[in-house]
């Protein structure tokens, strides 16, 4: 009695293993599977992150007399760039190979001046919190080229047409993402001469200037829901 | 200046010798306009004609440029002294919305369901029909106005002296109603007065700014511009009290946040902390003050036919400093999350009789359950240490609409006001009655419909006819989830004008095709109450007419034309002189004409020839015969009123259910419901829709991410909205915000119409929701 007891015991036990091993067995079959949500609308409204982070300076932009023989020009500023909105490269040698940035690249580009040795202002990071500045800027060690080829590039936005009417302030024809803080690129002696703004003390630029671009979502006019 | 400039070369040129800001940069020569900046610009040949800003209530003076009979350009005025030349984003592109496709260029009556283009006369007959139709069968209490602090003075003159002088109903209020009514009835309860006794030109002296519950860098952008010069220049500090981080914040020297309401007892514990510090100014306290209290537990309004009146009783200093004991720092610290030591700081800033202070608010406190309340409690820190009318020191109370000083709070488009006083007032009966030429018994003593309960009231059925004018109720009411079904009822006629289809023309019965700003002359009055004049500048497409017009147009049909015996090309001047007669004295003068149209606006009161800048201060303001120091004539013994006002909770507080507050607001690129601004191409692509801003500790709990669409739903309806991350402005924990200018994401279904007992201002800014992905 006792021993059939053990038995049937065991055979349960087998019986209830097969049935756990065949269940988990085809749920294991089954693939991995993440429903695909369908694409929200994209945000469109810019961050405000580091806006005013330049204004303390706005002053001393205002009082600075303009160096003319050693202005940086719009065409040369997009030519350090692969297409509008890449990350310049450095168009400089650099010694201080080891180090990503922090000690050395900012010593220079944080506030900016003028290098006797390039004969250049050096232009000011809008963004130096981020410090690792060779994880998206690279040096041009050489000009030619591994393999040549056809490369696309997004046309950059030019000046002097993005006004609305006759005397109303330009729309910001870019975006701003890393680019949030205006004064970095528009004012200060290394700004391009024809985006250098004469009012670097107004320091409230989307007071006036407000973002215009399609190459997130392309917004057309206003539209009533009826 | 005004006279035609050839080219666009040129008038850089003029520009650079002749503008204010110019001026400062004009000695640097090689930054203004480098050639390189110039190429490409098209030569003009244009005129440029003077007038305020269409949009907010900073007011600035603005030159259009017109070429052809079209408005071409737009720039800042550079002999304004408002802005000095300069302007915002909606500012130097507001001619661009009368281009809109879908202007209302001709009258539309509904017919069968459908809207029919009709001649204006015609259309104008059925409204002069319908109204006297109602009125006999329904009576005068049956017939309704709703205007706006965006009608000129003349259109809300007219307005006025039709509903009350000839029909004599109470029933015509405004959207000021919404906007500024706490801020009037703050006035009223402490000075006895009014409008902002300072100016504009405070910010150049002012140490201190401090801004309660007011993102100024987006609202009220000039202003904000100056103070930002003043804190470069001169190392003045701004400091951003609320309940959102926003742009502003970001720009001030100091950001504290609070919990929503909580205001209430902030401004108390400062005014503890003065007291107890030996801060306060004893003898202007002795000189000019009085102590008072109201009373509390008022209630919020909810209820239909809500009726509240305030009872104040004198108290005394004891009295006073006994209730503050309620609120010392560390008490409040506890529920408004502020800590001890900002409220120190706040207190000490205030207190320092060396710095020269001034506050500024808008509609953080003015749309608030307890907007009289918040109101009167700011004022007392000015009058506890006398920092107030003088230059650079003062309370300064801000507006949202570029007439809502001038038209709706000194016309008096409320359903309690008259150009001069109250309805209430025998002696003010008289005087308008004496004025309009009507029997006085006409006017009726009692004012019957604020704006929320005027359209609780049609929504009842107790309203019949309805005519809207220069507003867009059925998206800036709050509850619009009952107020939108309410209009659409047959019970009632509605009648809308207006320059662009909107939510409200939807539901109209007639419409009638209004002149945008431009097209008509008219007169507008801005927060630092100044009154600024401007000449019709182009012609309107179609059969578009002024409203004032309009509004005569029916009157003369109405059997009231001896009433309104104006021309149609000069009506605006010929209202204006009859108007300023009610304002004649020291107290409240008018600039003449002739100054208006000459100068970029004049300050009321305008004495002897000169604009009034500090009123109450015996130095600035002739008015003042008390031998003293300063002078508060707006009540009978001369002295201002230190109110005792205790903390009350919001109408609807977060709960397990609806566990967020939400907060509603504007957003620098559009006006109000942006009926005008969405169709300005340029503002359009700059925010094109609305947007829910969480914060984004809150957003990680709920799973949401930037951009994805969330349904925001309270007790009264829903709305869904993509969400916004750390973009535009930051809410603290707990709370949701919301722009309001989108009529295809309407959040004013969401929000609740609790209102102010005293001001009945309804609290677009604190409800309880919950949210959920859509």
């Amino acid at each position: 009695m006792k021993r059939l007891g053990i038995i049937s015991l065991f055979v349960l036990l087998f019986i209830a293993f097969i049935a756990v091993w065949n269940y988990s067995y085809f749920e294991g079959q089954e693939e991995a599977y993440i429903p695909v949500e369908e694409e929200q609308s994209i945000a469109v409204i810019p961050s405000e992150t580091g806006v005013f982070k330049r204004s303390d300076y706005a002053l001393d932009y205002a009082d600075m007399p303009v160096d003319k023989a050693h202005q940086r020009t719009l065409d040369t500023y997009y030519n350090n760039r692969a297409f509008h909105g890449a990350p310049p490269s450095i168009p400089h040698p650099i010694d201080e190979m080891q180090n990503i940035g922090e000690n050395s690249c900012l010593k220079c580009h944080e506030n900016g001046g003028f290098v006797e040795k390039f004969g250049a202002y050096t232009p000011v990071a809008p963004h130096p919190e981020l410090v690792n500045c060779k994880q998206c800027h690279v040096e041009q060690q050489k000009q030619t080229l591994f393999k040549t080829g056809t490369y696309a590039r997004l046309r950059a936005p030019e000046v002097g047409n993005n006004n609305a009417l006759l005397t109303s302030p330009p729309v910001i024809p870019h975006q701003t993402q890393l680019r949030e803080n205006c004064l970095s690129c528009h004012a200060g002696p290394s700004a391009p001469v024809e985006i250098r703004v004469s009012h670097p003390e107004r320091i409230n630029c989307r007071q006036c200037h407000v973002p215009s671009t399609n190459e997130l979502i392309e917004i057309t006019a206003f539209t009533r829901k009826q | 200046m005004f006279k035609s400039i050839s080219s666009r070369r040129d008038f850089i040129k003029k520009m650079a010798k002749l503008s204010a800001i110019t001026a400062a940069v004009s000695m640097f020569p090689g930054i203004l306009f480098a050639d390189e900046q110039e190429a490409g610009l098209p030569e003009g040949n244009f005129d440029w004609k003077k007038g305020p800003c269409r949009f907010c209530g900073v007011g600035c003076g603005i030159l259009v440029g017109v070429d052809n009979g079209k408005a071409v350009a737009v720039k800042g005025d550079p002999n304004s002294s408002v802005n000095k030349g300069l302007l915002c984003v909606k500012g130097y592109h507001q001619t661009m919305c009368v281009q809109s496709s879908d202007r209302l260029t001709h009258a539309l009556v509904k017919k069968n369901g459908s809207y029919v283009k009709t001649p204006l006369n015609e259309a104008l007959d059925i409204v002069a029909n319908k109204m006297k139709e109602t009125i006999a069968q329904h009576g005068k209490d049956s017939v309704a106005m709703y205007t706006s602090g965006q009608s000129t003075i003349p259109e809300g003159y007219v307005a006025s002296k039709l509903m009350k002088g000839a029909i004599g109903t109470n029933n015509l209020d405004c959207n000021a109603r919404l906007c500024m009514a706490s801020a009037v009835a703050g006035f009223l309860t402490t000075f006895g007065a009014d409008e902002p006794m300072g100016c504009y030109e405070d910010i150049d002296h002012a140490d201190y700014f401090i801004t309660w519950g007011n993102n100024m860098a987006e609202m009220h952008p000039v202003l904000f511009s100056r103070m930002l010069e003043q804190k470069n220049k001169r190392g003045a500090k701004i400091i951003d009290f609320a309940t959102r981080t926003s742009r502003s914040s970001t720009a001030s020297n100091k950001s504290i946040l609070f919990e929503p309401q909580t205001d209430l007892a902030v401004a108390n514990a400062i005014c503890y902390e003065i007291i107890n510090n030996g801060w306060m100014n004893r003898k202007f306290v002795e000189d000019h003050i009085n102590f008072s209290k109201g009373l509390t537990k008022m209630g919020y309004g909810t209820e239909d036919n809500y009726k509240f009146k305030d009872k104040p009783t004198k108290i005394n200093f004891e009295d006073y400093k006994n209730f503050l004991e309620d609120y010392t720092p560390e008490k409040v610290s506890k529920y408004s999350k502020v800590s001890v030591k900002d409220i120190k700081y706040l207190a000490a800033i205030y207190g320092d009789p060396n710095k020269k202070v001034v506050s500024y608010w808008c509609m953080g406190m003015n749309q608030h359950t307890r907007g009289t309340w918040i109101n009167n409690l700011v004022y007392n820190i000015h009058l506890l240490t006398g920092k107030i009318s003088q230059p650079g020191n003062g309370p300064f109370s801000l507006t949202g609409q570029p007439s809502a000083c001038g038209t709706a709070r000194e016309v008096g488009t409320f359903t309690h006001k008259l150009p001069k006083g109250v309805v209430m007032n025998e002696k003010h009966r008289k005087l308008a009655a004496k004025i309009w030429k009507v029997p006085y018994e006409r006017i009726p003593a009692k004012p019957t419909y604020h704006a929320t309960e005027m359209f609780r009231a049609v929504d009842r059925g107790d309203i019949k006819f309805i005519w809207t004018q220069v507003t867009n109720p059925l998206v800036s009411l709050p509850k619009t989830s009952r107020y939108r079904p309410g209009m659409e009822k047959d019970s009632c006629f509605v009648v809308v004008s207006d320059v662009f289809p909107t939510p409200t023309s939807d539901v109209a019965d007639v419409i009638l095709p209004a002149s945008w700003h431009i097209e008509k002359s008219g007169i507008y009055g801005n927060s630092e109450r100044r009154t600024q004049h401007w000449d019709k500048m182009v012609e309107g497409p179609g059969e578009t007419t002024p409203d004032a017009w309009m509004t005569i147009e029916v009157a003369k049909r109405m059997g009231y034309g001896e009433l309104f015996p104006y021309s149609e090309e000069n009506h605006v001047e010929e209202i204006y002189e009859e108007y300023t007669q009610f304002h004649e004295g020291a107290k409240h003068g008018m600039a003449p004409l002739e100054v208006l149209k000459k100068e970029s606006g004049a300050i009321w009161p305008y004495v002897n020839g000169k604009s009034t800048q500090w009123r109450f201060n015996s130095k600035y303001d002739p008015a003042c015969d008390n031998d003293k120091d300063f002078h508060f004539y707006g009540k009978p013994d001369g002295k201002a009123v230190i109110w005792q006002r205790p903390y009350e909770p919001a109408a609807e507080s977060p709960d397990s259910e609806y566990p967020f507050w939400l907060n509603t607001g504007r957003v620098i690129e559009h006006w109000h419901t942006g009926s005008m601004t969405r169709r300005i191409p340029v503002l359009h692509k700059a925010m094109p829709n609305a947007y829910v801003e969480f914060h984004p500790e809150d957003a990680t709990s709920l799973g949401i991410r930037d951009g994805e669409n969330v349904k925001v739903s309270s007790r009264r309806g829903h709305c869904i909205l993509p969400a916004s991350i750390n973009k535009r402005g930051l809410p603290t924990k707990g709370q949701v915000f919301v722009p309001f200018f989108d009529e295809n994401m309407l959040i004013n279904d969401v929000t609740l119409d609790a209102f102010c007992p005293i001001s009945k201002e309804p609290d677009y800014k604190k409800c309880a929701v919950k949210v959920e992905k859509a």
